[in-house]
């Protein structure tokens, strides 16, 4: 599984484990926060980004996301996973932000389909590339939200099924099968997008 | 297998989530189905596609707002109410350690008068020179015992307590023995930085006493505090200790120390 979250980070003498970190933090030490926030900022961006498509939304839920894990540190349990939590939280701000914005269309921002200049050494190529990036995105934003939501989560946040089907409340049978419903919409999506760009 | 139960686990293939045998199965179909193969690389393409996406890094904003909002937090009434439950909490397992400890030193003692007078043979008439000596080295262990118990007892106090009680001898003109061992005590074994400085402080108006100088300087060498080292040092030197000149020797030769209190030690071997 290819994806571009740092795994959960285990404990080590020296490096408490999100688990520990975010049972501190339940128990009082807030500034335990601070180190989950650094280690999953970036991964849980990463999601929010390719789920709404837009980076000022992205940023606004992944704030919602750890002002609620202040909010509710008291409910994290003894035998939770952080990740999982995290993803839940994420998904449900998610879901408040897009019921805020129903009215309004969710356009791709630009500069969420900017690429680093080092990824591509010709400049066809690169053109190419962001063509197949922006189709993509298309073909993402087709998807219905919670399709693209089990996708994204199985394939980019190395979580487990299991996982996933605790943050989409549903069993780990049923999650995979919509992660793999999902992706053949997607096929289905992304080629009749590239279709109706040659033609 | 056919077609559809090849198609149905070829998302599971990709994942690279289904075990051997059955990947060895899907992929024996698609060795010879054409049409599969089709459908095999729509999805291996897509899911490329999907993995080389790029993931923008998000703004500096998001970390400022993240820090603010903590900070906020922190000092919000819950917050600092949680935290002074916790203290009251801690004081209170203190207040009874502070309460218990002296009982149960005072039962060891009772406990250990009541056997000897119980079980011991009765002393002759006459004590001999030789019990005499074993009587005062035991009447001297005893009382190095209450000292022990009285800097662990000031120990449990909170650091503004401790610093209070160090302050307060600063006070006394002729202060006792005891009262310069606990300071002696306070410097060699207080966790508080400040504290074991007033400690020195307090230390300063005896630094004429033998045992004043010999207690700072053996509790020198285990001293990790850079600040508290250098105060040490002047203070040694100040008191034209001679015995301090192996240790400042040391200090100054030193290569894992603080460069400070090693200039502080070449300048006190100077002085000295």
């Amino acid at each position: 599984m290819v994806n571009s979250a740092p795994a959960a980070v285990d404990a080590t003498p020296d490096t408490p484990s999100d688990h520990e970190l975010m049972l501190a933090v339940r128990d009082g030490d807030l500034d335990a926060l601070g180190e989950l926030f650094e280690r999953h900022h970036g991964p849980l961006f990463g999601f929010l980004v390719k789920l709404t498509g837009q980076r000022t939304a992205a940023e606004d839920i992944a704030q919602t996301v750890f002002q609620r894990m202040l909010k509710y540190r008291h409910t994290y349990r003894d035998d939770g996973s952080f990740t999982a939590w995290m993803y839940h939280l994420g998904r449900r701000c998610a879901a408040d932000h897009f019921r805020r914005h129903q009215a309004a269309p969710a356009a791709t921002d630009p500069s969420v389909l900017q690429e680093r200049a080092d990824d591509a050494p010709h400049a066809a190529d690169r053109a190419t590339v962001r063509d197949d990036h922006a189709l993509l995105h298309r073909a993402l934003s087709r998807l219905d939200r919670d399709d693209r939501e089990v996708l994204l989560l199985s394939r980019f946040q190395e979580l487990s099924f299991a996982e996933i089907a605790t943050i989409l409340e549903c069993s780990a049978g049923a999650a995979k099968v919509r992660a793999h419903r999902a992706l053949r919409q997607l096929r289905d999506l992304y080629f009749q997008l590239q279709k109706e760009n040659l033609s | 297998m056919n077609c559809n139960a090849a198609q149905d686990r070829f998302a599971e293939v990709l994942d690279g989530r289904l075990d051997g045998a059955a990947t060895a199965e899907v992929r024996a179909h698609l060795a010879s189905c054409p049409d599969c193969q089709r459908e095999f690389s729509a999805l291996a393409q897509t899911l490329a596609e999907l993995d080389t996406l790029p993931t923008p890094p998000p703004g500096p904003a998001l970390r400022q707002r993240f820090y603010a909002m903590l900070e906020e937090e922190k000092n919000s009434a819950a917050s600092v109410a949680a935290a002074a439950a916790r203290h009251h909490r801690r004081s209170r397992v203190a207040f009874w350690r502070w309460v218990l400890a002296p009982i149960a030193a005072a039962a060891l003692a009772f406990g250990g008068f009541y056997a000897g007078a119980r079980f011991a043979p009765p002393a002759p008439a006459g004590l001999d020179a030789a019990t005499k000596q074993e009587l005062a080295e035991l009447r001297a262990r005893v009382d190095s015992v209450g000292q022990l118990v009285g800097i662990s007892l000031l120990q449990q106090r909170s650091t503004s307590e401790r610093l209070q009680s160090v302050l307060a001898t600063l006070d006394q003109k002729n202060p006792d023995q005891k009262v310069i061992s606990d300071l002696i005590g306070s410097l060699a074994l207080d966790p508080s930085t400040n504290v074991r400085l007033s400690a020195l402080d307090a230390l300063y108006p005896h630094a004429n006493q033998p045992i004043v100088r010999s207690g700072v300087l053996a509790t020198l060498p285990r001293e990790q505090n850079p600040l508290v080292q250098v105060a040490m040092i002047d203070f040694l030197v100040a008191a034209r200790d001679r015995a301090a000149v192996p240790e400042l020797q040391r200090l100054s030769r030193s290569e894992n120390i603080n460069q400070a209190v090693r200039d502080a030690a070449q300048r006190g071997l100077a002085q000295l």
